[in-house]
């Protein structure tokens, strides 16, 4: 029987469904694939189908949210006239509120992320592409209408940015303040700061001074480096220069 | 950019703690200094100290931003015998909350009232057109009619205990002549209500039922759009308090509006016994035919019969010029002069009341007051309380809150009556006195 691909959509989201639900009660580790495919009423071979494992329905969480965030954000009227500052701030805002419907399941992804041997945080990192795709758009509208400058490693801001999502959410899950509005200060803060930094030239002269001591320090230390000087050889000269002193 | 505003305890607490460890510092160098010191240089030293001290005072509350504003302007309401240097400090953290951008707006709006403004109200404009007691106000429409949204900054109402704490500590180690402890709290409770817009809106309703003047305009709250941190209520459409001294109005205008303002305030004060207590000009709207606006119900006083016979006796017996030991005995009354010999509370009257009072009622000798021939009033009234803060006098005397509110208030319009230059008539003032 084919199925056609929207049904397909409708039943990965239905699994993913069910599964935040199980999870949520029973904890990420003893939720088993099977009992999630009872819960969402689909057969064993159908949920493997679907997700190979369990790490894939965290995959699909993240990226799913990501998918509805950015629906929201096209839905904005006058989101084009925001400052980038306003876009990128309603970007992280807006997930987080998806995240607040899961918010125990999140906290679970979140605590599975920090425990180094669970690999979960890699997991997260590959499903950052949507998120480093909306910030690279909002970015190159940025520097195209002239709100900021290049800034130096453009390819790499998405990057530092996603960085800083995780990091707001790891904040946002120990935040105990009433409707969390800890967190809402801490990133309406801190996105001021990452404001400032993109609209000040700071970026471009950090990286001036960087490539200048690197070409001027860095590079003359390599050429050393390179010209196999042993320690032997060192030692040698220098007692050469005490001798010729004396 | 905007720095960080601490929010969680720990980092209030260690705000607070520099502060209150760098005024020490501040004051021991002066007390250092001035044990060296002749008389004549230790005036302006202690001068140089407060300075300092405010200064430490206002980088702190800066560092706590938002609430402090509001501290700053109740402080200016609430406390009329601090030394000006602190006014002056605390006056330059005025206008500076935090604002509110788009994505932010978006956030609390949806938190508040469960949908995004632009699914709230027909339209929403993003752009704040003013700035309100801790938020700003924006633009909607309902049903084709236009609303004023006020929405606050997340957080605020948290920050205001421990911005009192440091100012509670400043204040009463400095504040020279007077036991501010119960003013601070007062001033306190007013922050607290004043960040519950429930409670505004609350007061706006019983201002807006009870306060009755054809010439007079309060907006109506939409309670379905309103929760503690949105308020929601009718616009009033006019010009503001510096549009309408800039269209250069006759003066027949400017005493019309004066009057409005002047008569609204006894009317709340012996008609439905609570004022409106924030003497801004921005809380007022001046409207088309002769209207007046008054909006921003979120520092009010409620007023007991108590009070207002007390209030009213010593009025009456200002005006009349009863003699000093009279008028000492019902200031005690009052609870603004501490029980004490005869002897002692007359001086104490004489030494740093009186000075005051004689300039306040001044206003009710005559049936009219023209503030354009007495345009020096609250230069005056300055030169007095610094003149007061000189006196030796170092006795500790309670403050009735509710006197000091009514009184603040009154020569906070008495401020904007001067620079509108306006002649009011104060026989109706002068009758609800006398009942």
């Amino acid at each position: 029987m084919k199925v056609s691909q929207s049904a397909k959509e409708r039943t990965k989201i239905k699994i993913l469904e069910s599964a935040v639900e199980l999870m949520t009660i029973k904890g990420y580790k003893n939720a088993s694939l099977r009992e999630i495919a009872k819960e969402a009423g689909v057969s064993n071979p159908t949920i493997y189908n679907y997700f190979p494992s369990k790490e894939k329905i965290l995959y699909f969480y993240i990226e799913q949210k990501l998918i509805e965030t950015s629906q929201i954000l096209q839905n904005i009227e006058d989101f084009n006239t925001y400052t980038l500052r306003e876009q990128l701030q309603t970007l992280i805002e807006t997930q987080l509120e998806f995240y607040l419907e899961d918010r125990e399941f999140v906290t679970q992804i979140m605590q599975m992320a920090f425990t180094p041997s669970m690999g979960t945080m890699e997991l997260i990192y590959e499903a950052k592409e949507k998120f480093m795709e909306m910030v690279s758009e909002m970015l190159e509208i940025a520097i195209e209408a002239e709100e900021i400058s290049e800034p130096p490693f453009k390819e790499y801001m998405p990057q530092l940015f996603w960085d800083y999502n995780i990091a707001v959410v790891a904040y946002w899950i120990k935040d105990d303040s009433e409707m969390f509005e800890n967190t809402t200060q801490f990133i309406d803060n801190s996105m001021g700061v990452v404001e400032a930094l993109l609209h000040s030239n700071i970026l471009q002269k950090a990286n001036d001074l960087g490539l200048f001591m690197f070409k001027t320090h860095m590079l003359s230390g390599l050429q050393k480096f390179s010209t196999k000087q042993s320690g032997f050889s060192k030692i040698k000269r220098k007692l050469g220069e005490v001798l010729n002193a004396k | 950019m905007q720095n960080k505003i601490p929010t969680s305890k720990r980092a209030r607490g260690a705000v607070v703690g520099k502060a209150i460890f760098k005024i020490g510092v501040a004051q021991s160098k002066g007390v250092v200094k001035r044990a060296f010191m002749s008389k004549k240089r230790k005036e302006e030293s202690q001068k140089e100290t407060h300075e300092e001290i405010a200064k430490v005072i206002i980088e702190s509350l800066g560092t706590l931003k938002g609430i402090s504003v509001k501290i700053a302007q109740q402080v200016a309401l609430g406390l009329p015998f601090l030394p000006k240097e602190y006014l002056d400090e605390i006056s330059k953290s005025f206008n500076s909350i935090p604002p509110i951008n788009r994505a932010l707006i978006r956030k609390i709006i949806k938190q508040e009232l469960g949908a995004y403004p632009q699914e709230v109200y027909e339209s929403f404009d993003t752009e704040a057109f003013g700035a309100a007691s801790l938020g700003q106000v924006h633009l909607a429409t309902l049903l084709s009619e236009k609303f004023a949204v006020k929405v606050q900054y997340p957080g605020i109402a948290k920050s205001i205990d421990s911005d009192m704490a440091v100012l509670k500590f400043a204040l009463t180690r400095f504040a020279k002549g007077g036991n501010v402890d119960h003013l601070i709290e007062e001033v306190q409770a007013r922050l607290h209500e004043e960040v519950d817009y429930e409670i505004e809106a609350d007061n706006t309703e019983y201002f807006y039922k009870n306060l009755k003047h054809d010439l007079i305009v309060i907006p109506e709250i939409e309670r379905q759009y309103s929760t503690t941190k949105v308020l929601t209520s009718s616009f009033l459409e006019g010009r503001s308090f510096k549009e309408f001294l800039d269209s250069n109005p006759s003066q027949e205008e400017r005493n019309h509006y004066a009057q409005l303002i002047f008569d609204s305030f006894f009317i709340g004060l012996y008609h439905i016994q609570m004022i409106h207590a924030d003497p801004n000009p921005g809380n007022f709207i001046f409207m088309e035919n002769k209207k007046l606006g008054v909006i921003d119900f979120g520092c009010v006083k409620k007023l007991d019969d108590d009070f207002l016979t007390s209030f009213s006796k010593l009025h009456v017996s200002l005006m009349d010029k009863l003699p000093d030991e009279e008028i000492t005995k019902q200031y005690a009354e009052l609870r603004m002069i501490d029980d004490d010999t005869p002897k002692k509370m007359l001086e104490f009257y004489q030494e740093v009341i009186k000075p005051l009072d004689r300039i306040y009622i001044e206003i009710f000798n005559e049936d009219f007051y023209d503030f354009k021939e007495n345009s020096d009033f609250s230069e005056r009234g300055f030169n007095i309380i610094m003149e007061v803060q000189k006196k030796s006098i170092t006795a500790v005397h309670n403050m009735n809150e509710e006197y000091i509110f009514v009184d603040r208030t009154l020569l906070g319009y008495y401020a904007m009556f001067e620079k509108m230059e306006a002649c009011i008539d104060t026989r109706f003032a002068q009758r609800l006195v006398r009942y």
